[in-house]
């Protein structure tokens, strides 16, 4: 028994560490939104500040680096994400829905191949998806001839719905498929029996018991088109989507921007989660009780009835409320203290900054007034080679204020 | 077909066969084929589309494997290198994440009471909701040269300057690792849950030791789930792109970024699709390798 223990701590510690490896790097992320630093980092830290939530700033250099209020591009985005997505949702959970009633009726030697058919979609990669549904219409397109046919061709919008719903219809088909497992078929035929036509029975029994299974694969059809980037970076061909927008800002150099975004995100992802589960528990909780009630007057068991409790037993969930109020406070105060928030702060690095950017540029035309001196007096030869030597200059990089090498000079 | 509209009243029909048609023909089918004929065509402008030139070759095809006929050497060493690489780390990434998921599955499914596990998988699908383009620049934050790691590596004195993380790869294949990793944990999930605890426990009474009491029973009854979470892994990272993007080297390319290259900046359309049915091809492959040797049906794989 005692290795069975001592298995069992193993097990603990490894699962403490795996999901260390989960949460930490979005944990990482989440601190570095707050720091005003060009780049997103924690270690040199500079000044506690929202700004990447607001305006974005304007670097030393000049270059103009959004937030996420000011950008435009990342607002567009959003709304053509949001765009897809409503599309999405409107095609796939009707397809996905006829698909799982269809296999519940189609004849069953051809239930294998028309299960396979409709699963293949998710085995495909991503990529694969979108190139495909952009040739084709790039085809359909030119055959148009500048119809209607050649403009929703060349839609990157339209074209990315019709690419993400081949593969989200499926998501929507197994949701849809697991539920009507349970259904129970009697509950039409007495329907029927009872004269309703087959139009009423779907409308009346089959959507109302789907219910559960249509909601849930909206939001999950949602999710998924608004997530979605393989298949969308093809077919959205000149238009942008949230996704392809900040794939673009990642790769043209990275900025603490994304953070903040990324910190809304995982904000919203955490409020829907929890909701979701208290009202998951509640519904729990009132289901046992309706039970236990239930068993109380079959059997009038004394020892079976529920015994009211009036005494106010406070909620576990607001002592982690609390916990995190206090660390905000303490860390708050913490950061008051050691002066790094703020705009005084903010000012100060800013403006030691621009001086050693200053410094450097002058130092740079000093460099370059020398080496066109001298080029003119030697009758410009080698000029290009004189040229280079300008930012040969070992004091030119030595404190240069982009990355972090300020903290170390600074007094 | 007289039944279905009978059991369906023609209005429901209609809907049903409208659109699950459109669906499987429309989006599906015409498409997948569309894209293996183009494969086959040469890459010329679109008006002499159909005309004299529009002949089935294999250029694209020999181009993947022999190279440009300019070039000096006999096989194209970087596309098919490029391939063999990306096939390879994602098997492997696969095994990995497969070792990593085992226990916690097992842990989640058999050994937690129900509440913890409860919490464990709301947890757990937290991180997967996030974009995957977001987890893997969390990593790059963590990876950069001047960046989380390096530093504390730094202070603590275990190095003296930066290590390239990105230029190694090793910030690529830790990103394509966490980016699916959930995808493997699920379905182990779903299928140790099924396993009956009294197995376990009789196997610990006939004095089955820890190790074969998993060899022998757990993982044989897991089966159906081992086969979904790799076939799912392998695919999504073969297939990845969003992670190669962000994390890659600007010297490696992950087989995607390569389609990805012919399609937008070189403007070959022919020969992205060629390249296409090559990965296509693979995954196909690889799903039926899955089927086999775990002896599973398609349906058990998707679920």
């Amino acid at each position: 028994m005692k290795s069975q223990q001592a298995l069992n701590i193993l097990l603990g510690i490894y699962i403490c560490i795996f999901f260390t490896y989960l949460f930490g790097p979005l944990v990482i992320m989440s601190i570095t939104a707050f720091n005003s630093a060009e780049f997103p980092s924690v270690t040199p830290w500079e000044c506690f500040s929202f700004r990447w939530f607001n305006e974005g700033k304007i670097a030393y250099d000049g270059q103009h680096l959004a937030g996420l209020a000011t950008d435009w591009r990342l607002h567009e985005g959003l709304i053509t994400s949001l765009k897809i997505g409503l599309g999405v949702v409107l095609l796939s959970v009707p397809i996905g829905l006829s698909a799982a009633l269809v296999l519940t009726q189609v004849h069953s030697r051809f239930r294998t191949a028309f299960y396979s058919i409709s699963i293949m979609p998710v085995l495909f990669p991503g990529v694969i998806i979108g190139i495909s549904t952009v040739v084709l219409w790039d085809r359909i397109a030119t055959m148009g001839g500048g119809g209607l046919a050649t403009q929703l061709g060349r839609n990157g919008v339209f074209l990315t719905i019709l690419a993400q719903t081949c593969f989200i219809s499926t998501y929507c088909f197994l949701i849809f498929v697991a539920r009507l497992q349970r259904f129970d078929q009697t509950q039409e035929e007495a329907a029927l029996d009872l004269g309703a036509s087959q139009t009423q029975v779907f409308f009346k029994i089959l959507i109302p018991y789907m219910m559960p299974a249509i909601a849930s694969s909206c939001v999950i059809a949602f999710l998924a088109s608004f997530e979605n980037y393989n298949t969308t970076v093809f077919s959205i061909l000149s238009d942008q989507t949230l996704t392809t927008v900040i794939a673009s800002k990642v790769r043209l150099g990275i900025s603490p921007a994304i953070s903040s975004l990324a910190l809304v995100i995982i904000l919203i992802t955490l409020t829907v989660t929890i909701a979701y589960e208290v009202l998951r528990r509640r519904e729990d909780a009132k289901k046992r009780e309706i039970e236990a009630d239930a068993l109380y007057t079959q059997t009038l068991d004394s020892r079976l009835k529920k015994v009211d409790k009036n005494t106010f037993s406070i909620p576990k969930p607001i002592f982690g409320i609390l916990f995190v109020i206090i660390i905000c406070i303490f860390g708050f105060n913490k950061l008051v203290e050691k002066e790094i928030y703020g705009s005084a702060c903010i000012a100060a690095t800013e403006k030691e900054k621009k001086s050693n950017f200053a410094e450097q540029l002058k130092l740079l035309q000093k460099n370059a007034d020398k080496a066109s001196q001298t080029s003119s007096e030697n009758g410009d030869t080698d000029q290009k080679k004189e040229f280079g030597d300008i930012f040969g200059d070992p004091d030119l990089f030595k404190n240069f204020g982009g990355f972090d090498t300020k903290k170390k000079d600074a007094p | 077909m007289n039944y279905f509209f009978n059991k369906n009243g023609p209005l429901i029909s209609t809907y049903l066969i409208i659109s699950i048609g459109f669906w499987l023909v429309f989006l599906i089918i015409v498409p997948q084929l569309y894209m293996f004929d183009l494969s086959f065509r040469p890459n010329i402008p679109t008006l002499l589309r159909g005309g004299p030139d529009d002949v089935y070759t294999l250029v694209h095809y020999k181009h993947f494997l022999f190279g440009s006929e300019t070039s000096g050497e006999r096989y194209n060493y970087v596309d098919v290198g490029v391939f063999l690489d990306t096939i390879l780390i994602a098997i492997l990434i696969t095994l990995i994440n497969l070792c990593f998921c085992y226990p916690i599955a097992f842990y989640i499914a058999k050994v937690a009471t129900a509440k913890t596990a409860r919490l464990l998988i709301v947890s757990l699908i937290i991180p997967f909701w996030i974009n995957e383009l977001l987890r893997s620049f969390a990593l790059r934050i963590l990876f950069a040269g001047e960046g989380f790691i390096n530093n504390v590596l730094i202070k603590i004195g275990l190095i003296n300057s930066g290590i390239n993380f990105i230029a190694m790869d090793v910030a690529l294949y830790t990103g394509l690792n966490y980016a699916y990793i959930l995808l493997m944990i699920f379905p182990l999930y779903n299928a140790i849950e099924t396993l009956d605890k009294n197995q376990l426990e009789a196997a610990e009474d006939l004095g089955s030791s820890m190790i074969r009491t998993h060899f022998r029973i757990v993982i044989p009854h897991a089966k159906a789930g081992i086969a979904s979470g790799c076939t799912m892994v392998f695919m999504l990272t073969a297939g990845a792109l969003a992670t190669p993007v962000v994390l890659s080297s600007p010297n490696t390319f992950w087989f995607t970024q390569l389609i990805y290259q012919w399609f937008n900046m070189n403007d070959n359309w022919p020969r992205g699709a060629a390249y296409s049915v090559v990965l296509l091809t693979v995954s196909v492959v690889f799903v039926l390798l899955m089927m086999r040797i775990f002896k599973v049906k398609i349906g058990e794989i998707v679920r």
